[in-house]
């Protein structure tokens, strides 16, 4: 664990997906931990509630929201975090992360990972976004620099200067995606190494990997596996200045059986250290929670 | 049992007395396996080309795009280039069309000719292009979202219909939610009283594939249990009131809309089916949606109690309607028993 914020190494771990529900309740393999997306067990009551609290009695769950629109310049939605909140406390997440992006405005939501201008008025907002957040939240939250396929004219200062500048004013910590940082790059042209360079390393506490498509015109994170090998090298590169920083794979279309999705996460421990997987104890209750 | 058996079982009886024979309903789903969840990620669906919505590629290369000689960046607050951004991606004629329209009614002081004042061409794409991925990729991931939860829907409309379809409900039922359980909600009633000509039979099955994502997400804590059914005395029968718990769904077609959808789960390629009447109860158990269909007698019965009524005095109404025969009178315990097994009533009252 190298953060501030005190965030333990989980080693490596999975996106957890519905599709692989069956194999996990079957076999409970040995994966250190899952990311959930918040957002697909949040306004239900029901079955994936029903799954969730099995595997988060088995395993450590973080949250990965997709909707928080910490950037939009709609009030936050005191209803949203307060679900989020509670799902928080029915999984005992470790902790919660969301998007630097905003996701829509004037009530409409786009479910889009949509940009920020990187101006000193958006940092000024966002920050004060974020502060708000983790007041709520009585935590730190964890923000992820987007993949993009646009920018912006207006803009002042690069992404990796935003997101350090808004780290340490909002006092956040970071998930940084190093398959973001390879598409974005590519999208806008610069320099992967020039990001990493910009990043504050103390304030990441999580890291991620994924595919993406390559479209000709431009790259879409597209979350389709297996990971290239310029993005692991990138995420080597990352690990090595934050060691101890827990990894998450995600494979979002296409997705193969669970033994290969684990398979290929497990190509990082030629960087990450091997560790005993730390998987909760089943807990004294005879069964889960019904749905 | 497997859920062929089941299928053939159902196949081989009387129409209207499905579901009271067999006890069981056709399961959706044989175990946990679940492709039906829809599920969000944070990655971009990989579509990014709708026709209608991607601008017309210009001069692949115009000078403009070189960033040393772009026109100074338009100055424009967070919340108008928020607003603006949003306006072109979600019209549903295209970025370009978005831009021109926010432009005419004074909304945006960004007239398209000034698109790359605001966001920068890259080396391959112009500023409206990168916009338009934007634009594409919003319609891309709410078509997936429908196409989830409608899959019969999109079988009996074909593929070009069903996304026409779903482009029109987007852009008429934008998404003012931060979750997307619930953006499909508006099918039924879109299919039936604003396409033209109404899609009667497309609401009806929409109606069915919309209850099975309702019952997916409804709490079963509340269900009555058979022992608790036992002990209610004899005597209080009559009077006996059932409250529906959230996980079952009772609903009548005009159209054997079941049917159709069993036919479309084991690949039998259905056409759409003729008018007649059925009627099916949707519900969870478990971890598993199933599908039964009922007789006009059940349904009658069911409804009315879900309505509040006594089971005396419903029984009596069914009765004197001609509803209930004698035979099926004598049925009545055995649907009970597997109501209740299933998980069909919340609760019971006896007062």
């Amino acid at each position: 664990m190298s953060n501030r914020f005190g965030f333990p190494d989980l080693g490596i771990g999975l996106g957890l997906r519905t599709v692989h529900y069956a194999h996990l309740l079957e076999h409970w393999p040995d994966v250190g931990w899952f990311e959930i997306i918040s957002e697909n067990y949040m306004q239900t009551a029901g079955r994936p509630l029903y799954f969730l609290d099995q595997i988060a009695e088995r395993y450590p769950i973080v949250m990965h929201g997709v909707s928080m629109s910490i950037g939009s310049t709609d009030d936050l939605d005191v209803g949203y975090l307060g679900e989020l909140k509670a799902l928080r406390d029915r999984t005992r997440a470790l902790w919660v992360s969301d998007h630097l992006c905003w996701t829509g405005v004037a009530g409409r939501n786009t479910h889009d990972l949509l940009p920020l201008p990187y101006t000193e008025e958006a940092l000024r907002h966002t920050a004060e976004r974020v502060r708000r957040v983790q007041d709520f939240l009585g935590a730190p939250l964890l923000l992820e620099n987007p993949s993009s396929y646009a920018e912006f004219a207006g803009s002042s200062m690069t992404e990796w200067e935003f997101l350090a500048r808004l780290s340490e004013e909002a006092d956040c910590g970071l998930l940084l995606d190093v398959n973001n940082i390879y598409v974005s790059a590519c999208n806008h042209g610069y320099r992967p190494a020039d990001y990493l360079n910009g990043i504050p390393f103390d304030r990441v506490a999580q890291m991620h990997v994924a595919g993406h498509t390559d479209q000709g015109t431009h790259i879409v994170d597209t979350h389709i596996g297996p990971v290239l090998g310029a993005v692991w090298e990138l995420a080597r590169q990352a690990y090595e200045r934050a060691p101890g920083t827990s990894l998450l794979l995600e494979w979002d279309a296409e997705i193969p059986p669970f033994e290969d999705v684990h398979r290929e996460a497990l190509k990082a421990t030629a960087f990450v250290a091997p560790r005993e997987v730390d998987r909760r104890a089943p807990s004294r209750r005879a069964a889960p929670a019904g749905p | 049992m497997s859920e062929s058996d089941l299928a053939g079982a159902r196949a081989a009886s009387d129409e209207d007395r499905r579901g009271a024979a067999e006890s069981v309903g056709v399961p959706l789903e044989g175990g946990v396996s679940d492709a039906f969840v829809r599920e969000r990620a944070s990655a971009t669906p990989s579509k990014t080309a709708f026709t209608a919505t991607t601008p017309t590629p210009r001069d692949p290369f115009p000078s403009d795009r070189s960033r040393a000689v772009r026109a100074a960046p338009l100055d424009l607050p967070l919340r108008a280039l928020q607003h603006w951004f949003a306006a072109a991606i979600m019209h549903p004629h295209g970025v370009a069309a978005g831009i021109e329209q926010t432009a005419a009614h004074g909304a945006s002081a960004v007239a398209l000719g000034d698109v790359e004042r605001v966001l920068l061409p890259s080396s391959r794409l112009s500023g409206i292009e990168r916009l338009a991925v934007y634009g594409d990729a919003y319609r891309a991931r709410l078509v997936e979202c429908l196409a989830d939860d409608y899959p019969a829907l999109k079988y009996a409309l074909g593929d070009d219909a069903f996304e026409a379809l779903c482009l029109r409900y987007i852009a008429r039922h934008p998404s003012e939610s931060p979750n997307l359980n619930a953006f499909g909600r508006h099918m039924t009633a879109f299919c039936r009283d604003e396409e033209r000509p109404a899609l009667q039979f497309e609401a009806e099955l929409a109606a069915l594939e919309w209850a099975m994502v309702e019952v997916l997400h409804a709490s079963s804590a509340q269900k009555l249990d058979l022992a608790t059914l036992a002990t209610v005395p004899g005597d209080r029968w009559a009077q006996a009131r059932f409250s529906a718990s959230g996980t079952v769904r009772v609903m009548e077609f005009s159209h054997p809309v079941n049917a159709f959808f069993q036919a479309f789960r084991t690949d039998q390629a259905p056409g759409v089916p003729a008018p007649t009447w059925s009627a099916t109860a949707v519900f969870r158990d478990g971890a598993t949606i199933w599908r039964m269909n009922l007789s006009r007698a059940m349904h009658a019965l069911l409804m009315s109690l879900f309505g509040g009524t006594p089971l005396g005095p419903a029984l009596e109404s069914l009765a004197r309607a001609g509803q209930l025969t004698e035979e099926e009178g004598a049925q009545v315990m055995v649907w009970f028993r597997d109501w209740v097994r299933h998980g069909f009533f919340a609760q019971i009252e006896t007062e």
